[in-house]
């Protein structure tokens, strides 16, 4: 819920008062700094206790306005720094079907505190490659839409088990997500081990279509060559 | 204020955003949050300063965040005045399970407005996760008093961890609708794995396979 009700006339007048708070503040000595410190923590004892002390009917709403007054807009106008155009959106999946998507959490694993640590949470996708049909996984955390997970499927690489979780999948990857190689090991957990099994499905659906096409491409060995490597298994 | 704005190199726009509040809070938990993803229950105590940057997809283009997450304990502060200069945004953070880290949300405003004039800043709840709430929602009062935006949050939960910098972003581009988009998703490169790299991996995959993955009992 986006609340940008503004409270300009109120806001206005306080400003001021703080503005000519502060001008002062700097040059006085520490003794009476403190004062301001504790002058203000006084005053701010004693307007929480104002709260406490309004009427009970008012309490009745209150849950429900709460959220919506707490994050209210009490900000005072200013002056933007910068303006910017606002910009086609593309996400790098334009060219991409979506085979597969279901939410989770995905973690990597650090090597050195022997620990997982979390990565991400939001959708995790299969994502193919509507001419080339190569098959990539690709997730996004929510909210920031920010990439935590990239990189294409490889053939020789298998979804394994973790101890204790019926719903999660680990594998080793050379992850794009920051756009540089990081050679990790993965893990990926379900809201259910229902949906993990799926997720395995789907994934190993994946591989087999980008054995073939490893397999194509091998055949004709003027397109990537080096390929070879890979499907040797 | 126009003249310290400042680009990555690449001509992406640039903002110093200054992260304080008492120590323990959650502010470097916060950070690492959106900068990796993870979430880091240890306590270490940050000593002096440490800048991230962290870019944000919008409609109106890509930004970036220096953020100067300060120590919060003040036998590890430095300099203090110093990290304030020049700052364009702020978050100030208390933890809503101490009653003592909202007080001292005064001081910390104080001391940030003392340099910093007229910047937007937040006013952040962090731990809304945590059942035992000690400052509850009516007894959020200061942002009113001084005109600073506030949001509940869970650096845990990831309750509103974009609202924040979603905010900030919409106050320092002028944009009140302004949203974060998604980052592009470039094409990854083909890797090719030999057979002795992939048993250097299978290696390293069992050891990962027999360390249980946290918080288990997460329903997400």
């Amino acid at each position: 819920m986006q609340i940008n009700k503004q409270t300009t006339k109120k806001s206005g007048r306080l400003q001021v008062t703080t503005c000519a708070q502060n001008d002062h503040e700097t040059t006085f000595p520490f003794w009476f700094l403190l004062q301001v410190r504790s002058a203000a923590f006084l005053m701010s004892t004693a307007s929480t206790k104002q709260e406490n002390e309004e009427p009970q009917e008012e309490q009745k709403n209150e849950q429900e306005d709460e959220k919506t007054t707490l994050e209210e807009d009490y900000s005072v106008p200013f002056k933007p720094l910068v303006t910017l155009d606002e910009v086609q959106v593309t996400t790098g999946e334009e060219d991409e079907e979506v085979l597969y998507k279901n939410r989770a959490k995905l973690f990597r694993f650090d090597k050195q505190g022997s620990q997982w640590k979390e990565r991400g949470t939001g959708d995790i996708k299969i994502l193919q490659h509507k001419e080339t049909k190569k098959i990539r996984l690709l997730m996004r955390r929510e909210k920031t839409l920010k990439i935590c997970l990239n990189h294409y499927v490889n053939p020789s690489i298998q979804l394994e088990e973790n101890v204790g979780s019926d719903r999660s999948w680990v594998w080793n990857a050379i992850d794009y997500a920051d756009e540089v190689a990081d050679e990790c090991v993965l893990a990926i957990r379900f809201p259910n081990s229902e949906q993990a099994k799926k997720f395995k499905e789907a994934y190993d659906n994946a591989r087999t279509s980008m054995q073939k096409l490893a397999k194509a491409s091998k055949d004709s060995p003027q397109k990537e060559e080096d390929k070879e490597q890979v499907s040797k298994e | 204020m126009a003249s310290n704005l400042q680009t990555d190199g690449t001509n992406v726009p640039t903002f110093k955003i200054i992260l304080v509040g008492d120590g323990g809070v959650g502010k470097t938990t916060f950070v690492k949050r959106h900068l990796s993803g993870e979430f880091e229950k240890k306590y270490i105590a940050t000593v002096g300063v440490e800048v991230h940057p962290l870019k944000f997809h919008t409609n109106r283009g890509p930004i970036v965040f220096n953020v100067w997450d300060t120590a919060g304990q003040e036998k590890f502060g430095g300099l203090r005045d110093g990290y304030y200069i020049q700052g364009q945004g702020a978050i100030i953070m208390f933890d809503v399970t101490s009653r003592i880290t909202y007080k001292n949300v005064a001081n910390w405003h104080r001391d940030l407005v003392r340099v910093c004039e007229n910047i937007p800043i937040v006013l952040v709840g962090n731990k809304v996760d945590v059942k035992d709430r000690k400052v509850k929602a009516k007894q959020i009062t200061f942002h009113r008093k001084k005109n600073l935006q506030y949001y509940d949050i869970s650096a845990k939960s990831n309750y509103n961890f974009e609202k924040p910098f979603l905010w900030l972003a919409r106050k320092l581009v002028g944009d009140p609708n302004l949203v974060f988009v998604e980052a592009p998703a470039l094409a990854p490169a083909e890797v090719h794995i030999d057979d002795s790299y992939k048993a250097q991996m299978e290696a390293e995959l069992q050891q990962a396979q027999n360390v249980a993955l946290p918080d288990e009992d997460d329903d997400m």
